[in-house]
């Protein structure tokens, strides 16, 4: 055998190792054509030990020209490996497509009561400002609910709330106020009390859309020295922005209560349209969210304040009223039926 | 308290304002305008028309044709239907042309054959008042008096241009409980002076043929005047209207003069019939015991010693303030009257109206306080009323008789400066003066910031320094208070650990898919029933209202699963497959009943799973099960730190299964339970199986960690065991890991890091009444690598513990 013979036979195993390439399909088929052509016992191999026979003038040449057809069969052979795992990782890819649109393992989380979660976000905003919060019973006596509020017995303004008795001088407190005497009798001497207190409160109230025999208020309370009817303009308003929007505005407007003087109503630009007047602030601009005023003297001296030292400004709010007009609850039952497809609305904005 | 317009004006003049701009200006005043409604509800084009003739319609059997002369030329043939109509009558009729209420046009039209000119119209009709109108005024054609002028304008004639403020007065203004402290009120707002006339004191007359004596402290004053020779009758158009406008029903003269007065004066007055007073001898005492009186509605009342009552010296005729005795009513008989116009003390006359369930005009202002020197004017405005409109004459003067002190006017500390401090304002001390000026108070001024100011007896609500400052701010406006922010000392806040614990419980149980209610305190008595609690369980010691609305709402309750049974009850009722709610509320726990002290309220916080996962169609529902419940206490006791130490063992609440319940104990201490509904429980409550859990969180408050800390990451591998044991069906899968966990201790070093159940197996291959159940350990030692001998002595002794306790039986 002479080197053209041995050229001759090296074209032809390579020829026939890329025919043979061409029909590989897979990796078991690329696996045995590697073996076969660039294995030890390939033609190829068998055509390197001849060399031996050659003339040693010749078989560089020789080996060159195996070598190079070595390399050429390497070089397709990785380009096949590299073709094939594209392929097959794209067929792996389109077998396993699923549907995204079908529904995850959700985990549905739950939500809080509407009430709650205006409790909490005064809460929130009256803690940013340095109150506490404080908390009272429910089962209230009569000196606490009413006559330390400056309502004696038989005093006309105990109308304004008509009460729930348990016995002679044990009620259902008609408002969180009570901790207004609480607070500052727990307090006192120190200054500045600054307070909010919410809870539960009851009325002998018929149930309808607006009433209900039980809900809650947060109560507000700030004594010290120097308090003045304008820093409960400023504390609303700056609540008021936090709660309703950074455009709000608050109005004072004159009213009574038995335990603050001078007293208001205060109310807010409509939460509904902003002011321009529509349904729910039937067309004034303006929606009262609570009543407010300074501490009466007598409740503060009551309480242990010297009312010619001490001032105070007290505010109360009805939680399920402002959960109303936020959430847009037409009804105030719906906030204690617990009907769970509205309660589960707000597991998540709108 | 209702305001009319017209009869404002005649005190102080108003007439370029609108009632609208009035009504704004009295609410940003304080007093509250809650309807502005005018008395003409669309009336146009009617007049006073005097019914000439009056014959029957020749077609028709209840109809008749009338000529009227309604003061337009010749008369107008007018079809009527009405009862009452008669020849001679002068009677409101609709011209062709007019309107009525309701958009009503009226227009020539033939009824029956014959054509009529217009109508005459009923009460009704031209929109008057007539729930207040006597049956016989309302029934048939309006009947006017015969001075009307035929062809007046009837809008005129019956004040129907008159517009009704309706204000929501607040209870320490009692002085606009009238005519006369609103006309003061208006002058004060918009600084225009007030003419409200006084009554002239009649000359001297002879002696009273009535006498008067208090026997009580509580009635301080009492004026008496007798009015002879009344004749019953009507009282003038332009009263009734002005009473109608006002919201009250005209009756009679008698009667309707007291009520007007009341009205202009606020004073309340009553009259009596006085020949029906024995003796001529009216008595002011307290009633006696058992004593019963027929109130003027025909009701008999027995009167409580409490009660203050007018009597003559054999029986009571009236109850003082709140309402006269019919055995003193003035009736048409009576001729002679006596008038009473006094003070009664205003918490008697409160308790009094309410243990009688009354609530009169004349109640209202007592209660609230009236003003002393309307009393004697109040009665000589009355005595000239009816001797002006009834004929009647004064026999005698008034007689007046004065237990105590008369009231002055007050004076009250004021200081310019210091209203300006309460206020946050800066208003000037010219300004204070003019408010004090308008509202009719004397201003004395010791120094430039020492004021006396004297108040008028009708402003009782005035009597401290605040009282003054509120009403400079409300004359000046309340928009002239600035905002401003306190400045005092700096305080932190923050929420005390039982507000943490509570609000740290609401995101954990609803990050775990729970949803919040929120239900009544109040409940029914049998609410209990259901949880099969015995009679002396101290759950039954619920506090009772003593006047509930409904035995639905008439206890405070004691247990929160009947409400929240309520909740699942109305949402499975509403097409809502299922749920899973919580609630964190007060239970309240008397020491002992009858109630003596304020009961124990105790926060918890309690959970109901019902009914099916609240599944979309992907999910597949599935009923929740006892361990939905544990699934989610555990995440719970884990959120707060608490779940490695908490113990769950078999529970023994009669609402709760007794095989699928469990209480919650925490270092030696019962926190809470929970479990499957006892079937009884969930029948009564008409639920299929539901999961209760319930938790009292002021237990727990000392406990609340807010500590965070945390331990180095091990450095060197943990080993894994898997073991699974045969053991008897009943063995708790806890015993095993307690267990094991105390012979892991019992090694010295404890080398067991973590051990848990991952797989429990009943069935083949497994003897019956055993289970087979699989246990992962994992060991570790903090300092080194453990070799497989450590291991595998710690697992023998694991094993061993397991054999001896349980009879547990390794699987191959």
């Amino acid at each position: 055998m002479d080197v053209k013979e041995l050229e001759t036979a090296v074209l032809q195993v390579q020829r026939e190792a890329e025919d043979a390439l061409g029909q590989v399909q897979d990796a078991r088929a690329l696996d045995e054509w590697r073996v076969r052509y660039l294995g030890k016992k390939s033609a190829l191999s068998q055509v390197m030990r001849q060399m031996g026979t050659l003339p040693a003038e010749e078989r560089p040449r020789a080996g060159e020209v195996v070598n190079r057809c070595r390399e050429r069969l390497q070089a397709a052979w990785e380009a096949a490996r590299t073709a094939l795992s594209e392929r097959l990782l794209a067929e792996r890819l389109a077998s396993e497509r699923i549907d995204v649109t079908l529904p995850g393992r959700r985990q549905e989380r739950g939500a809080l009561h509407p009430s709650v979660r205006v409790i909490q976000e005064v809460e929130d905003i009256f803690l940013g400002m340095g109150f506490s919060i404080a908390e009272g019973p429910e089962v209230e006596t009569d000196e606490y609910n009413f006559e330390k509020l400056n309502l004696p017995q038989d005093h006309p303004a105990r109308d304004m709330q008509d009460t729930f008795y348990l016995t002679d001088t044990l009620l259902l407190r008609t408002h969180t106020s009570p901790m207004q005497v609480r607070t500052m009798e727990r307090m006192r001497p120190q200054a500045p009390v600054k307070v909010i207190v919410p809870g539960r409160v009851y009325r002998r109230d018929e149930d309808d859309a607006t009433h209900s025999h039980a809900f809650n208020q947060i109560e507000g309370l700030v004594v010290d020295e120097g308090i003045r009817m304008s820093d409960l303009k400023g504390v609303l308003e700056q609540f008021a922005r936090a709660m309703f929007g950074p455009e709000q505005a608050v109005r004072l407007r004159p009213s009574f209560f038995p335990f603050t003087e001078p007293s208001a109503e205060v109310d807010v630009l409509c939460i509904n349209c902003g002011g321009a007047g529509c349904r729910v602030c039937k067309e004034t601009g303006w929606i009262e969210i609570l009543g407010a005023g300074m501490v009466h003297p007598h409740v503060l001296d009551g309480a242990g304040y010297d009312s010619r030292r001490f001032n105070g400004f007290a505010f109360g709010m009805g939680v399920e009223r402002i959960a109303m007009l936020k959430y847009g609850i037409e009804d105030i039952r719906h906030l204690y039926q617990n009907d769970l497809r509205l309660l589960r609305q707000f597991a998540r904005p709108v | 308290m209702k305001l009319s317009y017209q009869w404002l004006c005649e005190y102080v003049d108003v007439r370029d304002i609108s009632p609208e701009a009035l009504a704004d200006k009295l609410t940003s005043a304080g007093l509250e305008v809650e309807a502005v409604t005018p008395r003409n509800q669309g009336v146009r084009g009617v007049v006073v028309g005097q019914v000439l003739t009056c014959e029957p319609h020749p077609n028709a059997d209840r109809l008749k044709v009338c000529t009227v002369d309604a003061g337009v030329g010749e008369a107008l043939t007018i079809v009527c239907g009405a009862p009452n109509v008669r020849a001679g009558q002068k009677v409101p009729t609709a011209l062709p042309g007019a309107t009525l209420p309701g958009g009503r046009s009226i227009g020539k039209v033939k009824l029956r054959g014959v054509e009529s000119n217009g109508m005459l119209c009923s009460a009704q009709e031209i929109g008057l008042e007539v729930k207040l109108l006597p049956k016989e005024q309302t029934e048939g054609l309006f009947l006017l008096p015969d001075d009307a002028p035929v062809g007046a304008d009837v809008v005129t004639l019956l004040h129907l241009d008159d517009v009704v403020l309706e204000i929501g007065l607040t209870p320490n203004r009692s002085d606009c409980l009238s005519m006369r402290g609103l006309a003061y009120e208006v002058g004060a707002l918009y600084d225009r002076p007030v003419r409200f006339p006084s009554p002239a004191e009649p000359a001297a007359s002879g002696a009273s043929p009535v006498r008067v004596t208090l026997e009580t402290e509580r009635c301080p004053r009492y004026d008496a005047q007798v009015i002879t020779g009344l004749t019953p009758k009507p009282s003038p158009l332009w009263m009734q209207m002005r009473l109608l406008a006002m919201g009250v029903r005209p009756i009679n003269l008698m009667v309707d003069v007291t009520n007007y007065v009341m009205l202009e004066w606020g004073q309340p007055l009553h009259a009596f019939d006085f020949g029906q007073v024995r003796g001529g001898h009216i008595v002011v005492r307290q009633a006696r015991p058992g004593e019963r009186l027929v109130t003027l509605d025909g009701q008999e009342r027995e009167l409580k010693e409490d009660t203050i009552v007018i009597a003559d010296p054999e029986r009571a005729i009236g109850i003082a303030g709140v309402m006269g005795g019919e055995n003193s009513e003035v009736s048409a008989a009576t001729r002679q009257v006596v008038i009473e116009s006094a003070a009664f003390d205003a918490a008697s006359v409160r308790r009094t109206g309410q243990r009688l369930g009354l609530r009169s005009e004349a109640q209202q202002r007592f209660e609230k306080g009236i003003d002393p020197v309307a009393i004697r004017a109040a009665l000589l405005r009355a005595a000239e009323l009816l001797c002006e409109l009834g004929g009647g004459r004064r026999e005698g003067g008034v007689v007046s008789v004065v237990r105590g002190q008369p009231s002055q006017p007050h004076t009250v500390a004021f200081s310019p400066a210091r209203c300006n401090r309460l206020l946050g304002t800066d208003i000037s001390a010219e300004t204070m003066r003019g408010v004090f000026r308008r509202l009719g108070f004397t201003v004395e001024e010791s120094s430039p910031d020492l004021w006396r100011i004297e108040v008028p007896t009708r402003r009782p609500d005035i009597t401290l320094e605040a009282d003054l400052a509120e009403e400079v701010a409300r004359l000046v406006g309340y928009e002239a208070i600035p905002s401003t922010l306190p400045f005092g000392a700096t305080t932190a806040g923050v929420r005390t650990p039982s507000q943490r614990l509570r609000k740290r419980t609401r995101e954990v149980l609803t990050g775990m898919g729970m949803t919040e209610v929120f239900t009544y305190a109040l409940t029914h008595p049998g609410s209990l029933d259901a949880l099969r609690v015995g009679p002396d369980a101290p759950y039954r010691q619920m506090i009772s209202l003593r006047m509930p609305m409904s035995e639905e709402r008439s206890v405070l309750r004691t247990h929160l699963l009947p409400s929240l049974a309520q909740v699942a009850q109305y949402n499975l009722a509403r097409d809502v497959a299922g749920g899973r709610v919580f609630e964190i509320a007060r239970v309240y726990l008397p020491a002992r009943l009858p109630l003596d002290e304020q009961p124990s309220e105790r926060t918890q916080w309690a959970g109901l799973w019902f009914g099916v996962t609240e599944a979309d169609v992907w999910n597949r529902p599935r009923a929740y099960d006892f361990y939905d419940a544990k699934g989610v206490v555990e995440g719970w006791l884990g959120a707060f730190g608490w779940l490695d130490q908490a113990e769950f063992r078999p529970a023994s609440a009669p609402w709760l299964h007794p095989g699928r319940s469990a209480e919650v104990w925490l270092d030696g201490e019962r926190i809470g339970s929970f479990g499957e509904l006892h079937p009884e429980t969930a029948a009564a409550f008409e639920l299929d199986v539901a999961v209760y859990a319930e938790f009292d969180l002021d237990l727990l408050v000392p406990r609340l960690s807010d500590r965070w800390l945390v331990t180095p990451l091990p450095r060197h591998p943990a080993s894994r065991r898997d073991l699974a044991v045969v053991v008897g069906r009943d063995v708790p899968a806890d015993a095993l890991l307690a267990a094991a966990r105390e012979a892991a201790r019992e090694g010295g070093e404890n080398l067991l890091e973590d051990i848990r159940v991952f797989d429990v197996y009943t069935g083949s291959g497994v003897p019956e009444g055993m289970k087979s159940v699989a246990i992962r350990l994992t060991c570790r030692a903090q300092d080194r690598t453990l070799t497989d001998d450590e291991v595998d002595a710690l697992v023998g002794r694991v094993l061993a513990a397991w054999t001896a306790r349980f009879a547990a039986v390794l699987r191959g």
